[in-house]
């Protein structure tokens, strides 16, 4: 995408060699934005120096020294003494269950609201759409009594049922857009074989909205790995702890410890990080056939 | 939730209208037993999202007029508006907490939201490496805020963090370190400033899907009649990003409302509260201070100004939505 769209004759080893006044500006511009970039993978890459650095050379040598040896005890002492082996498996386990649950339920809704005509959908629809902006720090007090009515603090599923209620907004809205675009000669042909609604959700609108719907599981993970405020009212013991209350909880206990603190963040958003490196593409990809669609 | 990441997408669902199809369907739209039909596909959703999101915001309101600790044993003893006097005479954190999150969302509007307009500009050109910046300046964007407030507490070390180091290198300062966090002045910004770290890269995308909807033709017929680079900027590429102008400052706003792990992360509130916003403080009221009733007011306060700042906006693009039909 970004060496094609280049004559190949203006690139040699990476500099470019200019040709026209314009190019000056292209390189002044290159290399603004190589500070920035720069500027801008700092905090990871010093949290990632100190997480290798032995307590000693934390103290003494520079922030920006870069350590003779990779020191991993960090890592080892941050999985002993933290929580994140635990947290971990509940983080997952949460983002499994909620994940393709939530993303179904918010599909059929979405299916329901851009393909069946009814009264209300607008309104329904409007009422989704409002959701998806009020914080949910606003309800987080009430929620608290609702999960503890239901028996399910401290519980994985008392955190699920909200997050897919949370998630619904913004996925029905997203979603209903896609859908909408699907051409509805589909829908005619559908039933002009005697196919019902379900027929023409799980059949053609669900695989044909594919691009959206891998897009939004992936982002949703992301989302439901690094949510924090719902997590911390709702799971309050240390078995029961999410990643993000795993970090929090490490780093009130072991202010000092800055070797192991940062081997600790930087484990936690290893996952995302990987997450993110391996399905970029298929997600900027879902993300443009969204916007050329509509 | 914080749904940083997930929000780039409503760009796409309501930029793009306008396409011939539209039309077509006014007339198409095959609806087949209306809502009895729809009930199952729409029952699980509106379950769960009337129960688990509407419920609990009603609920606060009617909480905010009550006297409660939040324990199912004590009582709910309804006070009227009480806990609104309490909170507009007799709390000074509320209104730091007001003044904050007012500042937080204006500098929002500004500061990362031109940071990614002038980064997608940048890199909405042919360049080398244009992969490797745009991956650079979003992935801040994915990590957890709860992580990058550690991060950031990390480098605000007033021992060894990066800035101190920095300050004491450059001898800036009074040769004592970097104590931003621990200043009552500073430490909202000091906070700010990684939140711009975090957002700048997810306003760059949606910026950068906007402008793939900068007509191309119009930049060269621009430039062929002599526009120059501000010109074409001005007068071509702005009003064609007005839609994605309109939606960047909508989830900027929606964004900078609720920030709450960054500021938890960082400095909990203080020093001396000084850093407190809204959402943290009625967090902090209902939970840390066990009174529901003050906690779920700031709630209310927080629910009212969303609306206030975001139902226009919600108006306008419904009547998006019914149009494409």
């Amino acid at each position: 995408m970004s060496t094609a769209t280049l004559p190949a004759t203006r690139v040699r080893n990476g500099i470019k060699v200019p040709k026209q006044a314009r190019d000056y500006v292209r390189i002044g511009l290159w290399i603004a934005l190589v500070i920035v970039m720069v500027i801008w993978a700092m905090p990871l890459l010093f949290v990632f120096l100190t997480s290798v650095k032995s307590e000693s050379d934390i103290f003494t040598t520079s922030s920006f020294a870069i350590p003779g040896i990779l020191d991993w005890e960090n890592y080892t002492e941050a999985l002993d003494t933290g929580n994140l082996v635990t947290a971990g498996t509940n983080s997952l386990f949460i983002a499994i269950v909620k994940v393709p649950l939530g993303l179904f339920i918010a599909a059929a809704a979405a299916f329901a609201l851009s393909r069946i005509r009814f009264k209300f959908d607008t309104i329904i629809l409007g009422a989704f759409a409002l959701g998806s902006m009020v914080p949910i720090q606003v309800a987080l007090g009430p929620l608290f009594k609702t999960i503890l009515d239901l028996g399910l603090l401290n519980n994985p599923v008392g955190v699920i049922l909200p997050y897919i209620g949370f998630g619904l907004p913004m996925q029905v809205f997203i979603l209903h857009g896609f859908f909408t675009a699907v051409p509805k000669e589909i829908d005619e042909s559908v039933r002009v074989d005697g196919g019902g609604n379900l027929r023409l959700f799980l059949q053609f609108i669900l695989p044909l909205s594919k691009p959206a719907l891998a897009a939004l599981f992936i982002l949703d993970f992301v989302a439901t790995w690094n949510e924090y405020a719902i997590a911390l009212v709702i799971l309050q013991n240390k078995a029961s702890q999410t990643v993000p209350l795993a970090i929090q909880g490490f780093q009130s206990q072991f202010t000092s410890s800055y070797g192991p603190l940062n081997a600790f963040t930087i484990m936690s958003i290893l996952p995302v990080l990987i997450i993110y490196l391996l399905f970029q593409r298929y997600f900027v990809q879902g993300m443009f056939t969204g916007a050329v669609k509509g | 939730m914080t749904k940083l990441t997930e929000t780039r997408f409503t760009a796409q669902a309501s930029v793009p209208q306008g396409r011939p199809q539209r039309k077509k369907n006014l007339v198409q739209r095959i609806g087949k037993g209306g809502f009895i039909a729809s009930l199952p596909f729409l029952a699980p959703a509106l379950a769960a999202y009337v129960v688990f999101v509407i419920a609990p915001m009603i609920s606060a309101v009617r909480l905010s007029l009550y006297q409660w600790s939040g324990y199912n044993t004590d009582p709910q003893v309804f006070v009227g508006f009480k806990n609104y006097i309490r909170l507009f005479t007799q709390d000074p954190v509320f209104w730091t907490s007001v003044q904050n999150t007012v500042v937080w969302v204006i500098l929002s509007l500004i500061i990362p939201t031109t940071l990614g307009l002038v980064m997608a500009l940048a890199l909405n050109q042919p360049l080398v490496g244009r992969n490797l910046f745009r991956s650079v300046f979003y992935i801040p964007g994915v990590l957890a805020p709860i992580a990058v407030a550690n991060m950031w507490r990390w480098m605000y070390n007033p021992n060894y963090g990066v800035f101190s180091e920095i300050s004491k290198t450059l001898h800036i300062g009074d040769g004592s370190g970097v104590t931003f966090l621990s200043d009552p002045k500073v430490a909202i910004y000091a906070v700010f400033a990684a939140f711009v770290w975090q957002v700048a890269g997810l306003n760059m995308v949606l910026f950068l899907a906007g402008l793939q909807g900068v007509s191309k033709e119009l930049v060269e017929s621009a430039r062929l009649d002599g526009a120059n680079n501000w010109q074409v900027f001005r007068n071509v590429t702005l009003p064609a990003l007005r839609p994605t102008v309109v939606i960047v400052m909508v989830l900027t706003i929606v964004h900078s409302i609720k920030v709450f792990d960054l500021i938890v992360g960082m400095t909990g509130g203080g020093p001396a509260q000084s850093s407190q916003v809204l959402a943290l403080w009625s967090y902090t009221q209902s939970f840390l201070n066990h009174d529901f009733g003050l906690g779920n007011a700031v709630a209310t306060v927080l629910l009212v100004v969303t609306l206030v700042l975001v139902v226009p906006y919600l108006i306008w693009s419904t009547k998006g939505a019914d149009d494409q039909r």
